[in-house]
């Protein structure tokens, strides 16, 4: 499933040219942000997954943060670190914080959400939960002069 | 300008613990809430050390309309003469500020009585008792006034007992509050009207919801026996002159209800006299005079107050006259 969504974001960016609003350093990686909202309907009982511009937002609706990424300068960049603080208002959805690099602490420490503890207001530790994500990040080893990708995660209106 | 920029950081943590705080509501982010995603990535290009900034994306969380709305009353509530009290919570389970219409309906089906609607009250002191002259009835069709997400208004529906109505009868109050900016199917839009700028949703609630109480008629009946033995001089039952009549009057109350203020009065016969200090209930002497106990008698007549009698119990107050 992560695979497939990460082909899928591979290929998007691949197509798509990076708007010209791009944030940039001149010559440099360009960051594009988008949002869309997921949804997922049973068609013959088939799963079909739609993004749409977000028109309505609601409570529990399924969002797709992405972030594209384009190397636009003529050297090739090492250790490529995107960080993305998860906005009040939304949870990190359950297989994508399972799956990612996160904090639970505000950006502070780093690693899998399993085995992550939070402390709750009596200070007694608990077993993170996808809610507690504060942060997630992606690490691109290097990036080829004109080579770009995607990063993405779902999160949940709470 | 260093101790500057730190001073900007610890303002900007305190916010977002703030934001964290509010966001946390059973039926969700509150509605007009930005919701604004920023990446910032950091890479190595030859011997520099860059770090950029994506743009912002924000979407607005839209208002979400739901409400819930139960019975607080006890079943069945007891309806006797005066007003019944029939209690109910409206929730607003939605996202938004909102406000209710609520509409009483008294003709539910299935049951003995269609209680009176006298009014819609909802509760101002939040002690959950309808409390006349402090809680606010509502004029008819005006809604409630709005509820913040996730919180609760206490109503008052408030009925009389319908002339015919008899003891032991049940009656129902439907009860329907629906979200002012509209109702309908799950996910029917209201472009432009959501709380906080945004568009209202209905919600899985349908944007209504109800909720019924049951009051059952709680009657007291009064019944009333006279009945009369007489003592003549010689010993029989002669009502010849100098004759003592003892007469009993027997107060019996029925019904599932209570009798209020219940005050038993005779006239003494014409050709007969009053027999000082003769004035009993159950059995216990009563003074003549209008005093402290519940009697009093006179020539003129007796007059007994029982006070609250419950359904099932009965007195019995007795005098004597004299034949003339």
């Amino acid at each position: 499933m992560t695979k497939l969504s990460l082909a899928f974001f591979l290929s998007l960016a691949a197509i798509a040219a990076l708007p010209a609003a791009a944030h940039a350093a001149p010559g440099g990686v360009a960051l594009h942000g988008d949002v869309k909202v997921e949804t997922t309907t049973i068609v013959n009982g088939v799963e079909k997954t739609v993004l749409a511009v977000p028109k309505i937002v609601i409570p529990g609706n399924r969002l797709l943060f992405s972030t594209a990424y384009r190397n636009e300068g003529a050297a090739p960049v090492q250790n490529f670190v995107v960080t993305n603080p998860v906005p009040a208002g939304i949870a990190v959805a359950a297989l994508d914080a399972a799956s990612l690099i996160v904090s639970v602490d505000g950006g502070k420490s780093w690693g899998k959400l399993a085995g992550m503890t939070v402390r709750d207001a009596k200070n007694v530790p608990h077993p993170a939960q996808a809610t507690d994500v504060t942060h997630v990040r992606w690490t691109v080893a290097s990036i080829a002069p004109g080579a770009g990708g995607s990063v993405a995660y779902h999160a949940v209106v709470r | 300008m260093k101790s500057a920029q730190i001073r900007l950081t610890a303002a900007s943590l305190l916010l977002s613990a703030s934001f964290g705080a509010s966001a946390a509501h059973a039926a969700g982010v509150v509605a007009g809430t930005q919701i604004a995603n920023t990446a910032t990535a950091t890479y190595d290009s030859g011997a520099a050390s860059v770090s950029i900034q994506s743009n912002t994306v924000t979407v607005r969380v839209d208002e979400l309309l739901n409400v819930a709305v139960s019975s607080l009353s006890a079943n069945p509530t007891a309806a006797g003469a005066g007003t019944t009290v029939l209690t109910y919570q409206i929730t607003n389970t939605g996202n938004g500020s909102e406000a209710f219409d609520l509409a009483a309906l008294t003709t539910v089906s299935g049951n003995g009585f269609d209680p009176s609607l006298q009014s819609v009250a909802y509760d101002t002191n939040g002690n959950g008792t309808y409390d006349p002259g402090t809680d606010v009835i509502l004029a008819t069709g005006a809604p409630t006034p709005a509820l913040a997400p996730d919180t609760s208004l206490t109503v008052f529906v408030l009925t009389t007992l319908p002339s015919g109505a008899t003891d032991g009868q049940t009656g129902q109050v439907r009860l329907t509050a629906t979200a002012k900016t509209g109702s309908g199917s799950p996910g029917t839009v209201f472009a432009g009207q959501g709380a906080g700028g945004g568009d209202a949703v209905v919600g899985a609630s349908t944007a209504l919801d109800s909720a019924l109480a049951t009051e059952i008629a709680r009657l007291a009946a009064v019944n009333l026996t006279k009945s009369a033995t007489i003592l003549d001089p010689f010993g029989t039952q002669q009502p010849v002159p100098g004759a003592v009549i003892t007469y009993s009057l027997l107060a019996t109350v029925s019904g599932a209800g209570t009798a209020t203020n219940l005050n038993v009065a005779d006239v003494i016969p014409t050709g007969t006299t009053y027999q000082p200090g003769t004035l009993t209930l159950d059995g216990a002497t009563l003074s003549d005079a209008a005093d402290a106990d519940s009697g009093q008698a006179s020539s003129a007549g007796v007059a007994v107050g029982l006070g609250t009698l419950a359904g099932g119990t009965s007195k019995t107050v007795a005098f004597k006259v004299k034949i003339n």
